[in-house]
């Protein structure tokens, strides 16, 4: 029924807007949480649930811990900015990660280069372990050579452990493309890791 | 099923389970595939690795002072926001539409390259979109947000305690209409001169009045 509401034109421009807003469409059929405002337990939740997971993408995005606290908080300005013209339930968590992630593009596109990343403390490192540390390096220096596309779905499904589906909303891409950028991704990084010995300490252990 | 070196890559992508259970008997006979593997699976056993975990206490009130600010600046505009219902609102909408689509076909066959339209543009390599003109289309766009503002008020009371399953449609693309708006804006915001973005903008523009308009037919009928 929904279909018959919007007017049906074969033009380029509009079978494009329609796209979006289907997009947006099926975003707004999940429901869940409501939209944060300043005092709203909606921010809290919002906050809590993906706020760490959402800090830890943008700083492996942009290797400093105050571009990622910035990235974050500007994703839920944005978030503010597009939900400002309507309350009610709607998810919010795949929409917010792609937001960030758009943020994390506009940041590196602005010219913020991403440095060398700090070594990580000990209480930073989850899954893992300092023993882990050289192969961590190396595949963090090696994601540096990965397009931006195939490093943030290595970050979102092998690092963060989001679904290809979930990736894929995310990246705005099919689950396929998502499964083939991951796959790209790592056959590169596998290259760069064992060109650079990376793999070595491992087999004499 | 049996698989060797040559299903390497279809093993490693996972596409199929049954190929690469195959796969995986074969590396263990095979030290070049075994190696291969392994490679792969130490990347996955060590990516979690890079998971990044710190505190930060000052984020969250960071976040809470800032949409506190957006707030503020949100009803700002809003209350600015004229709320009459005028007769002249569809025949302003037409004229602000032309206007909008004159300006947009100006900045559309300047910006696409294919004609030129004067040897003073081929020569001083003027940038493609002008802050003059930049001004005139954001001048346009907003007399023609104003005119839907209005129609979307007129709306409302339509909307407002109607449950049927089409008005129920209506009111959900209007919704998804007003999400698109809002964030091409903010697109805009950061790129004013994107013209693409700026004709994404206007067909969704566009699209609302026509949708506000069938509404009103739909209610009157």
């Amino acid at each position: 029924m929904p279909d018959a509401v919007f007017s049906k034109r074969p033009r380029r421009r509009r079978i494009l807007v329609e796209a979006r807003i289907a997009l947006k469409a099926k975003e707004l059929a999940l429901t869940g949480t409501d939209f944060p405002t300043a005092d709203s337990a909606a921010l809290v939740e919002l906050f809590e649930t993906h706020g760490g997971r959402m800090k830890s993408i943008a700083m492996n995005l942009l290797g400093r811990h105050a571009d990622a606290e910035d990235a974050v908080q500007e994703a839920f300005l944005r978030i503010f900015r597009g939900a400002a013209r309507f309350r009610g339930g709607a998810s919010l968590s795949t929409w917010a990660y792609r937001i960030l992630v758009n943020v994390c593009y506009d940041t590196l596109r602005r010219g913020k280069r991403r440095p060398e990343s700090p070594l990580p403390e000990e209480s930073e490192l989850r899954g893992g372990t300092l023993r882990d540390l050289p192969l961590r390096l190396a595949i963090e220096k090696a994601l540096e050579h990965l397009d931006p596309r195939e490093r943030t779905a290595f970050l979102l499904c092998e690092v963060e452990g989001f679904s290809h589906r979930e990736a894929g909303e995310i990246l705005e891409v099919t689950e396929n493309t998502s499964r083939t950028l991951l796959f790209r991704a790592k056959r590169r990084l596998q290259k760069e890791l064992a060109s650079g010995g990376a793999f070595a300490p491992a087999e004499a252990r | 099923m049996k698989a060797d070196c040559r299903d390497l890559e279809k093993a490693l992508a996972g596409e199929n389970p049954v190929l690469t259970a195959a796969f995986e008997v074969h590396a263990l006979g095979c030290a070049a595939c075994g190696r291969e593997l392994a490679e792969w699976r130490r990347i996955s056993e060590a990516a979690p690795s890079l998971r990044r975990a710190w505190d930060s206490p000052d984020l969250l009130p960071r976040i809470r002072q800032a949409l506190a600010g957006e707030s503020v600046r949100a009803g700002a505009v809003t209350d600015a926001a004229p709320r009459r219902r005028f007769a002249w609102v569809p025949a302003a909408s037409i004229a602000a539409l032309f206007v909008l689509a004159t300006v947009g076909l100006w900045v559309f066959r300047n910006s696409s390259g294919r004609e030129p339209l004067t040897d003073h543009w081929r020569t001083t390599k003027a940038p493609l979109l002008t802050d003059q003109a930049i001004d005139e289309v954001d001048a346009a766009e907003k007399v023609y947000l104003a005119s839907i503002d209005n129609l979307s008020h007129l709306a409302e009371p339509a909307l407002a305690g109607k449950t049927s399953p089409v008005l129920a449609n209506y009111k959900e693309k209007l919704v998804v209409l007003d999400a698109a708006i809002t964030e091409l804006k903010a697109s805009i915001e950061q790129n004013r001169g994107n013209t693409h973005l700026r004709r994404e903008l206007l067909a969704v523009y566009q699209e609302k009045q026509r949708t506000l308009q069938s509404l009103m037919k739909e209610v009157k009928s």
